[in-house]
């Protein structure tokens, strides 16, 4: 394995000459910076990941169910278990995909479950991406760049192959394809993740296409290329968000977008990958119910923990959140992407009381956890091993079954204080070994 | 019952020619328990493929496009109804099913305007929802002055509700916000009326599981002189022309309806 070490700085340069970049908007500026990679693996042992996969199956499970039953009956709000308030006011939740059933009844084909470890070993859950989850590319490039430089370290360690992650999406997109060809929709070129949509083209052999590739005619999508020929297309694994989708049905100012494209999808003419409206589903706010959900739908006890979490609009929580304030962290429901969270402890008294205001004006908007100490993963700095906050991105899949990606991206912070791991912060990630004895 | 003859024209009159325009029209009127549509024909020009589809609120949908260039775009809706066969639609689904229509939309959220004047209402009397929607109509009615031109369709309910003024799309909006602030399920409502040489906009609410209407512009219950054409949220979900093109065109929109005996 310390050969693997030493050839970091090789996988890294290859890493910049492949275009392996993140993409970043700062003061209205896009600037591309590398994802770092360190060579340090998480390790996964087999009984662990037999764990995890069990109880991520079992929550993708139960967020497809809910997806359904929100665009659909709405037995869970009608029942009690989750009050209305939280649906509705969400912004998560799309009244446009109302009474929409995907193809199959798919509503999350990709999701990003992201967890950690706490320093006494259990696992947590801290957040669901049932939009567009992004990431899985740089495990996938990083493990074959590095049995590349060392082959050995993959000989003598036992270590399930990831490179399957682009057959098991092809599989993914095949099962819900109503008929013609797949194709990844980007936004372009100065996208984020816009390396990750050419890549996982390239690998599950779908078409890169951008809005203006793409026409609705008749309700059906179709692909026209450079060489003008008009292909038929089945599926779409989207990478623009839903308001950006279709002009015709959300931002009526959207340039990306593919116009009467959601009509099609209306009509089961074409599959989105994922559904629309799936913001729901992964709204900060209702995350606290996912346990809920599992119980309700499946008639089981959540296998994964979530963070202990509190919501102000509950009475007894919010005054658990205001007697702990110092010791939780407190997450706007709205942001994403390691924006709009607060550690209670890093406040001066001024800011405290204005936030504390907010909080009690507005207690839907807010949602408290515990900290969790979770547990360091050490860096190569230089010769140097130094340890850091890691979280993991679990992928899971939803095709004719529901199945966990043996490996998954394990971000990290770059500052040693920092619990944030968002790349968009700029941190780095790292391979995640499981090992299969 | 009245027995009405209606038609509905939109044109799009663009100065430079426009290509690959992609539209989505929210103009066909639907039947229900309070309007039977006995015919209903709509032309296109220029020629466009088109087909139909059901949007999440239950309006009809005529989806198309025009590739070629032009530099002009109209639609021609003739047709005639029974309407007033009743006052209210029944609820199709239950009241969870709905129980969108009681939140706020970007149109609708309330600020310290809508607040304040929400504050000043005093709705104690009011022993129904029913009650409480007819008295918030009449007050709006009575607070607000209709002025053209000085609000446009991106104005909120309380950008409406700081100057006291505007058209019939910010009434109903302003309706819709104090209403959910009061918790009742509301819809925003497009249609064409008697007397009324353009489209209207009007507000549905939802009263033990009927949908009434209330046209809080004209201080009236919606009666027999109206046909219904959408209903949604707020005026996003209801865009007569939702249309995007390639080109450089500057726009001017001449609407004209006309519902006879």
């Amino acid at each position: 394995m310390e050969e693997l070490y030493t050839h970091v700085n090789t996988i890294n340069e290859l890493l910049a000459r492949y275009g392996v970049k993140f993409g970043i908007y700062k003061n209205n500026v896009f600037k591309e910076q590398l994802f770092p990679f360190d060579p340090i693996p998480r390790v996964i042992t087999e009984s662990e990941f037999d764990y995890l996969e069990k109880g991520l199956i079992q929550r993708v499970t139960a967020l497809n169910c809910f997806l359904s039953d929100i665009y659909g009956d709405k037995k869970i709000v009608r029942d009690g278990v989750i009050p209305e308030e939280f649906i509705f006011s969400s912004s998560g939740f799309l009244a446009q995909c109302d009474g929409v059933k995907p193809p199959l009844n798919i509503y999350s084909h990709i999701s990003g479950i992201d967890l950690v470890q706490s320093k006494d070993k259990t696992w947590y859950v801290l957040e669901d991406n049932l939009r567009v989850p992004s990431g899985a590319s740089y495990p996938m490039i990083a493990r074959e760049l590095c049995r590349r430089t060392s082959p050995k370290t993959f000989h003598d360690n036992r270590i399930e192959d990831n490179r399957n992650y682009a057959k098991m999406l092809k599989e993914t997109m095949n099962h819900v394809n109503t008929g013609g060809i797949n194709v990844i929709l980007t936004p372009g070129r100065y996208n984020a993740a816009f390396f990750e949509h050419s890549y996982l083209a390239e690998q599950t052999g779908s078409v890169l296409a951008t809005g203006n590739n793409l026409f609705v005619e008749n309700n059906n999508v179709y692909y026209k290329g450079y060489d003008g020929k008009k292909q038929r297309v089945g599926a779409v694994y989207r990478r623009i968000s839903d308001e950006y989708l279709d002009p015709m049905v959300f931002e009526e100012q959207s340039v990306i977008g593919v116009p009467h494209l959601f009509s099609a999808y209306r009509a089961g003419n074409v599959a989105l990958i994922n559904a629309p409206g799936n913001g729901i589903a992964d709204d900060k706010g209702i995350y606290y119910f996912v346990p809920k959900m599992i119980k309700y739908y499946l008639g089981q006890d959540s296998i994964l923990n979530n963070a202990p979490t509190y919501l102000p609009f509950y009475e007894a929580d919010m005054k658990y959140v205001l007697d702990n304030f110092d010791n939780l962290v407190i997450k706007d429901v709205a942001e994403a992407g390691g924006y709009g969270v607060v550690f209670g402890n890093s406040l001066t008294a001024e800011k405290k009381a204005d936030f504390i205001e907010l909080i009690k004006r507005e207690p839907r908007r807010f949602i408290a956890q515990e900290v969790i100490d979770f547990i360091d993963i050490d860096i190569l700095d230089f010769d140097e091993r130094k340890p850091r906050k890691a979280d993991l991105r679990a992928f899971v899949l939803t095709g004719s079954d529901v199945r966990v990606w043996k490996s998954g991206l394990t971000r990290f912070s770059r500052n040693p204080d920092s619990f944030i791991v968002n790349s968009s912060q700029g941190g780095g990630f790292k391979d995640t070994w499981v090992l299969s004895r | 019952m009245e027995q009405l003859h209606f038609r509905f024209t939109t044109r799009l009159e663009l100065d430079s020619e426009v290509k690959n325009h992609y539209f989505t029209l929210k103009c066909i009127p639907k039947s229900n328990v309070r309007q039977r549509i006995e015919s209903c024909n709509i032309t296109i020009t220029p020629d466009a493929d088109i087909f139909y589809n059901t949007d999440s609120f239950g309006n009809i949908t005529v989806s198309g496009s025009i590739i070629p260039p032009h530099s002009s775009f109209e639609f021609t809706l003739v047709g005639s109804a029974a309407t007033g066969l009743d006052v209210f639609e029944e609820l199709e689904d239950d009241e969870i099913k709905c129980a969108y229509y009681k939140y706020h939309t970007g149109y609708t959220r309330p600020g310290k305007y809508l607040e304040e004047y929400f504050k000043s209402l005093d709705l104690t009397q009011c022993k129904s929802t029913y009650d409480k929607v007819t008295a918030i109509m009449h007050a709006i009615n009575r607070d607000l002055v209709y002025e053209k031109k000085i609000t446009d369709i991106s104005t909120s309910a309380e950008q409406a509700m700081s100057i006291g003024k505007g058209v019939c799309q910010d009434y109903a909006h302003i309706m819709l916000a104090l209403c959910r602030m009061s918790g009742i399920a509301v819809r925003y409502t497009v249609g064409i009326m008697k007397g009324e040489g353009e489209s209207h906009a009007w507000v549905e609410a939802l009263c033990k599981n009927r949908w009434y209407g209330f046209d809080p512009t004209n201080n009236l219950l919606v009666d027999g002189n109206y046909i219904k054409i959408s209903s949604g949220r707020d005026y996003s979900d209801c865009i007569i022309n939702k249309g995007q093109f390639i080109g450089n065109a500057s726009q001017h929109t001449i609407v004209a309806a006309s519902v006879t005996d």
